[in-house]
């Protein structure tokens, strides 16, 4: 029993970092109708951010958090300008295409300006974790999940409660309709680029205590969370939810009791075995089509 | 991915050539490479190469540059050792040139970037091999990537120095390939003989990479373990840049093993394994393959390594030469040297050896001057070529003593 919450929780704690870079892509994608592939070199600049600002400069870890959720939230602006605005007429292939250059460049200038070497950020929390008899809680996954938790309430409120989270989903249900009731759709774009990169930003920071910081610490994640994005059903927010959390156990548990080798297939057994048998994902709902 | 800095070689001359000399020796190659040199050394030396060009008039190649190729990782996972391989390097081209060169010329270190992939390695060797002036290379120390630029190491037939440890490698046919470190034959019999005999311990957990590397070092200690009368209890086999240990390591404690045996092919791999490992409460012995002593997998696992054992191929405390080419190193880089830098510095030592014993760059020349060294003292130990290209045969043991690296003992095997 042990060893199955033990392989539970840290399923979880995985789970949860997928879900945040999941999170990211659905969010662009119901705001743009395209599929951010640089969403995980978002999480790898968050990563850097924390280790120039608190490890480099040597500012305190709250300062450094704050400071990197600006820059995400700059940076996310400066995307949606550089690589979405000029193309936004366009098809979804050009936008896609654009996206991948991104996140080649993106990680290509980091490698330029900070060099190869992977590097250690210290935890949030200045402890391993806790032993509940023979589980041990990892600290830095607790916070994982704490703050999925938290920014899916937030999330949640924002959306539902706030006049811009609503201005928000209604530029992502229907941006001439949204135009036409006065809202900014530009600026909402931008809104949801910038809330993007806060999240792959967050998703960066927290996992780089474990998984350590380097140029490859984006691409790691990302393609996990696209997975997860779709499991869920693309564009749905609790899906990206569900399916990060599910892929993180289903992947720890297959390793364990199934195969470590092939630990990395079983997210994508999962991706196929939904693409074959519900392609709309875990809540998405089934699109048809009149004859 | 491809980056400015990989998608352009670099090359190295430690002792720049002047004047007429530099001009005239890079006439003997393309007209391209003479304008090159020429450009580089000035306006007399353009001047020079001006005059003198042509067919008719080119010179021997006695004075030209020996040009020595070498693949690295300058990118992607493994960047970190690349640039320590290259800076070993650089440093034995530099003691050469500053000796007086070889048969009186100097030598060049042309590089290019592996990028840390299979694919990556064999594009670099290819693009290195289109050079005809390039009389020898160094490949990589990732037995994976040897595999995969074997058939083109056959196919250009030049020596290829190399660091990977899967003894197949020289046991393939290839007669161009030539290690500069111990194979796993030795490491994984140096493993299990310091883990059952020394340390006292019969029940093993093996950790390894799923890769060529890693298979071969579970396979071959499986095999020493069962001949010295110890038992797998669990062998774990992982893919590479896995996030996530905590199977692993429950496999582990579940087993009851008292020693844990590992092949880890990547530091970023091995730290992650290693704090987990401790987080969960595993607080058996862990004698590990060279990996395990690397700078990097040092500074990322911090404590979680405190205590481990190792094998290494280098060590600074195993031999004068070795002690003499840790405090240069040290003094020029600032950081402590590891196995990556040692063995470049013994290759390309050893090919500026073999040249001057063949007296030649004929390919065939310099593979019976290397196939014949004997007791040649290197930084990774005592060289004796045998007929397979193995030029090592033993191991140092070393121990993680609160993150410094001590030398326990050397264990040496007779050349077969």
């Amino acid at each position: 029993m042990a060893i199955i919450l033990q392989l539970l929780f840290t399923g979880l704690g995985i789970g949860a970092v997928y879900a945040l870079v999941a999170l990211g892509f659905v969010l662009i994608y119901r705001a743009t109708n395209v599929v951010n592939f640089a969403q995980g070199q978002f999480a790898m600049l968050g990563g850097y951010c924390m280790v120039i600002t608190t490890v480099d400069l040597g500012l305190p870890y709250w300062l450094g958090i704050l400071i990197t959720l600006v820059v995400m939230a700059g940076f996310g602006a400066i995307f949606n300008l550089g690589v979405y605005y000029p193309l936004r007429h366009r098809s979804f292939l050009p936008v896609v295409i654009s996206t991948i250059g991104a996140s080649i460049l993106i990680t290509n200038l980091v490698l330029g300006l900070y060099g190869p070497e992977p590097t250690t950020l210290p935890g949030v929390i200045d402890f391993p974790g806790v032993s509940l008899g023979a589980v041990f809680l990892d600290s830095q996954y607790l916070v994982i999940i704490a703050v999925t938790l938290i920014l899916v309430l937030l999330q949640y409120f924002f959306f539902e409660h706030t006049l811009v989270g609503k201005k928000m989903q209604a530029v992502s249900q229907d941006k001439e309709v949204a135009s036409l009731l006065g809202i900014n759709v530009t600026g909402m774009i931008m809104l949801t680029f910038a809330y993007s990169a806060v999240l792959g930003g967050i998703a960066g920071v927290l996992v780089a205590p474990i998984l350590f910081v380097s140029v490859g610490l984006g691409a790691q994640i990302a393609l996990k969370a696209f997975a997860a994005s779709i499991i869920g059903g693309f564009g749905d927010v609790p899906g990206a939810i569900a399916g990060g959390l599910i892929i993180g156990v289903a992947e720890t548990l297959g390793a364990f009791y199934i195969s470590v080798p092939y630990k990395d297939a079983f997210a994508f057994i999962l991706l196929f075995a939904f693409l074959l048998i519900r392609p709309q994902g875990i809540f998405g709902e089934k699109v048809s089509q009149k004859a | 991915m491809t980056t400015p800095e990989s998608a352009m070689s670099r090359t190295l001359h430690a002792q720049p050539q002047s004047g007429m000399v530099s001009a005239a020796a890079a006439m003997f190659w393309p007209r391209a490479r003479c304008w090159r040199a020429a450009l580089g050394h000035g306006a007399a030396a353009l001047l020079a190469c001006a005059l003198l060009a042509g067919p008719e008039r080119a010179v021997t190649a006695d004075t030209a540059p020996i040009i020595i190729g070498m693949v690295t990782p300058l990118t992607g996972p493994a960047a970190e050792s690349g640039r320590y391989a290259e800076w070993g390097a650089e440093m034995a081209v530099s003691e050469v040139n500053a000796a007086g060169g070889v048969m009186g010329r100097m030598l060049k270190l042309v590089i290019e970037d592996d990028q840390t992939t299979n694919p990556g390695v064999v594009s670099a060797f290819n693009r290195l091999a289109n050079d005809p002036a390039i009389v020898a290379f160094l490949g990589s120390i990732r037995s994976t990537q040897v595999h995969a630029m074997d058939p083109d190491v056959r196919r250009v037939g030049k020596p290829v120095f190399f660091g990977g440890t899967d003894p197949n490698l020289t046991h393939a046919g290839d007669p161009w390939l030539f290690r500069c470190r111990p194979n796993d034959t030795y490491s994984a019999k140096v493993i299990a003989a310091f883990g059952v005999e020394t340390l006292g311990l019969k029940k093993w957990a093996l950790v390894t990479s799923t890769d060529a590397f890693g298979s071969s070092g579970a396979r071959l200690l499986s095999a020493e373990l069962q001949s010295l009368g110890a038992s797998v209890v669990t062998a774990q086999g992982y893919a590479n840049q896995t996030p996530d240990f905590t199977p692993v390591v429950l496999a582990v404690k579940g087993s009851g093993a008292d020693v844990i045996g590992s092949y880890f092919t990547f530091e970023q791999d091995l730290a992650i394994f290693a704090r987990q490992l401790r987080q969960l409460g595993v607080r058996s012995a862990w004698v590990g393959s060279p990996s395990i002593t690397d700078t990097a997998a040092l500074h990322l696992a911090g404590p979680a390594l405190f205590g481990t054992y190792g094998v290494a191929d280098f060590n600074a405390d195993s031999s004068p030469e070795a002690r003499r080419f840790a405090d240069a190193y040290q003094k020029l880089h600032k950081i402590p040297v590891d196995q990556f830098a040692a063995w470049t510095y013994d290759a390309i030592n050893l090919a500026a050896l073999a040249i001057g014993n063949a007296k030649s760059t004929d390919p065939q020349g310099m593979r019976a001057a290397i196939l014949a060294i004997r007791g040649y003292k290197g930084t990774e130990g005592v060289y004796d070529f045998d007929a397979n290209g193995d030029g090592l045969h033993g191991y140092n043991v070393v121990q993680n003593k609160n993150g410094k690296i001590e030398f326990v003992k050397r264990v040496d095997f007779p050349a077969p």
